[in-house]
């Protein structure tokens, strides 16, 4: 088994590749890798952009986006989600670049309220497991506007 | 998305039309959780295969398996059938996607004289590394940092929440129905229940039944997902001319296709979110083998999901693009009275989750006219594969 952290399922907030998106969410801000070269958004992280191996800086996006796609989770895939289910767990796309989704909570909306494609802005809140006490990390998620 | 769309493309293959067959085929029993490991089983379908195509191990001068999954691979061969000759290997066989390549590697291995016997193996035993909290698909995904940070603290895992959210998608953008869905499961089932080694041999599903299961991840319901199985199978590619000399009818590769999407392998990025590579695979296969789908007697495809079916149906070309869900209604993808009869054996849903590579094996067996759900006259069988940013495509046909 490659997964040896014991605060598994949180984020690795060490993890250099995604370090700074962390970061941001904890100082509120939403945050994605940007082509120092061609301007363009490059999701997930990686070491260049993809498209002219131009240098990357995470840069701040407005957190507004659209609601591509979701899932009413119901059955506990992993331990530490036992006492989450049912949980909304979607996909959202981000305005300045809807090829760039999140994977991401959308949270105080019920979820039989949920529209495709409805405008969402982003919110900070913490992540907890009570498999992993005593631990949280701030992450961006979603509310409908 | 057609094509000429950017988000993907075909890989240039030789044309290989007509000059390999598959000329015998093996398999295990197909279980739950059996206690064995992956290379017993796959010894075993290896062994059959060879014995089915009229061969022995000595015979065999080539071998593909996959380097993923390297359960059986050369060293395995030689040790379990105490054999030392030379033989040409490659990791890019086995099951999944590569169920359907491998034939194409083994034809440029026999036309270049590196081999003229090629065994391709997939064994799996999931179910019992399962019992143990041990592999698995699971484990295959959260392993990978990025999925790890950016997707499962977001509770986005495993598959079926990534197959969740396709099929909503589907339904959102095509008004795609939970009873089309059901069609699709019920039609494996009602094949599986013909096939007396299916996994779900025995335990009929109505759509009713189906509309009942329980979500995992709504949309997606337990009888949308496939089985976790141990089970194993291969088969041997060798030319036409030889295939003729040997005991079995020959199942002629008639042409092969190769499809990536380049948004790379997570399912939360693929640009082209309900669409497979099949749209890049399907055209060429059936370009090298000047056929089109309305040809196509049998069509098995890899279906972890039922939306994965959905999916390649539409992409394969067998109707438009978003118009899978009324296609799908009633009885078109039976055996015996549908326009498209489809996993004849019950596929990943109902028959067993060995990826792919029964698939190709049922394949063959309905052009011997052997199946167990047969489908008269069955003279052009088509398996498509998929791995998400990777699809591939696979016409065999009758020796004409
Ligand atoms: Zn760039």
């Amino acid at each position: 088994m490659a997964i040896k952290r014991d605060d598994f399922p949180l984020p690795d907030v060490d993890d250099p590749l995604t370090t700074p998106f962390f970061a941001g969410a904890a100082r509120g801000e939403l945050l994605i890798p940007r082509c120092e070269t061609c301007g363009e958004y490059v999701w997930y992280p990686q070491e260049a952009c993809p498209r002219d191996g131009g240098g990357l800086t995470w840069s701040a996006v407005s957190g507004r986006g659209t609601l591509f796609t979701w899932a009413v989770v119901r059955r506990a895939f992993l331990p530490a989600f036992a006492d989450r289910v049912p949980f909304v767990t979607a996909l959202v796309a981000l305005d300045e670049d809807p090829a760039v989704r999140l994977c991401t909570y959308v949270v105080d909306t019920a979820p039989e309220q949920l529209v495709a494609d409805a405008p969402v802005a982003v919110c900070f809140r913490p992540l907890e497991f009570t498999t992993v006490p005593g631990r949280s990390v701030i992450v961006p998620m979603f509310t409908l506007t | 998305m057609s094509e000429t769309a950017d988000w993907g493309h075909a890989t240039d293959l030789d044309d290989i039309r007509a000059q390999v067959a598959i000329a015998g085929i093996g398999e295990t029993a197909y279980t739950k959780a059996s206690g064995r490991t992956a290379r017993e089983i796959g010894a075993e379908a290896a062994e059959r295969a060879i014995a089915d195509a009229g061969l022995t191990p000595s015979d065999i001068d080539g071998i593909t398996w996959s380097g993923a999954f390297a359960d059986f691979d050369v060293d395995a061969f030689r040790e379990h059938f105490g054999t030392s000759h030379e033989m040409w290997t490659s990791p890019w066989g086995g099951g999944m996607a590569w169920a359907a390549t491998a034939p194409y590697l083994a034809a440029r291995a026999i036309r270049e004289g590196e081999a003229r016997h090629v065994l391709n193996v997939f064994p799996v035993a999931w179910a019992t590394q399962r019992a143990s909290m041990t592999g698995g698909p699971g484990e295959v995904h959260a392993a990978q940092s990025l999925k790890q940070n950016l997707e499962v603290p977001f509770g986005w895992f495993p598959q079926p929440v990534y197959f969740a959210s396709i099929m909503r998608r589907h339904m959102i953008e095509f008004g795609t129905l939970p009873s089309q869905f059901g069609a699709i499961a019920v039609a494996c089932r009602r094949h599986a229940n013909l096939h007396p080694d299916a996994v779900m041999h025995g335990r009929p599903m109505t759509l009713d039944d189906y509309l009942a299961a329980p979500y995992l991840a709504e949309p997606l319901r337990l009888l949308d997902s496939c089985l976790i199985s141990d089970g194993g199978a291969a088969y041997v590619t060798t030319s036409v001319e030889r295939a003729r000399d040997l005991p079995h009818a020959p199942a002629v590769v008639r042409g092969v296709g190769e499809g990536y999407s380049a948004s790379g392998t997570h399912w939360a990025l693929q640009r082209a979110f309900t669409t497979t590579p099949q749209v890049f695979s399907a055209p060429r296969a059936f370009a090298m083998a000047g056929l089109s789908p309305a040809d196509v007697d049998v069509l098995t495809v890899y279906d972890p999901f039922t939306v994965v079916s959905m999916m390649q149906i539409e992409d394969m070309g067998f109707c438009p693009k978003g118009e899978a869900g009324r296609f799908v209604e009633g009885d078109t993808l039976f055996h015996d009275s549908g326009k498209l009869p489809f996993n004849t054996h019950g596929g990943l849903l109902s028959h067993a989750y060995v990826l792919g590579i029964a698939h190709v094996v049922e394949c063959v067996k309905q052009l011997r006219g052997v199946a167990a759900a047969q489908v008269p006259n069955c003279e052009v069988a088509v398996y498509g594969g998929y791995t998400g940013h990777m699809a591939s495509t696979l016409v065999l046909t009758k020796d004409r």
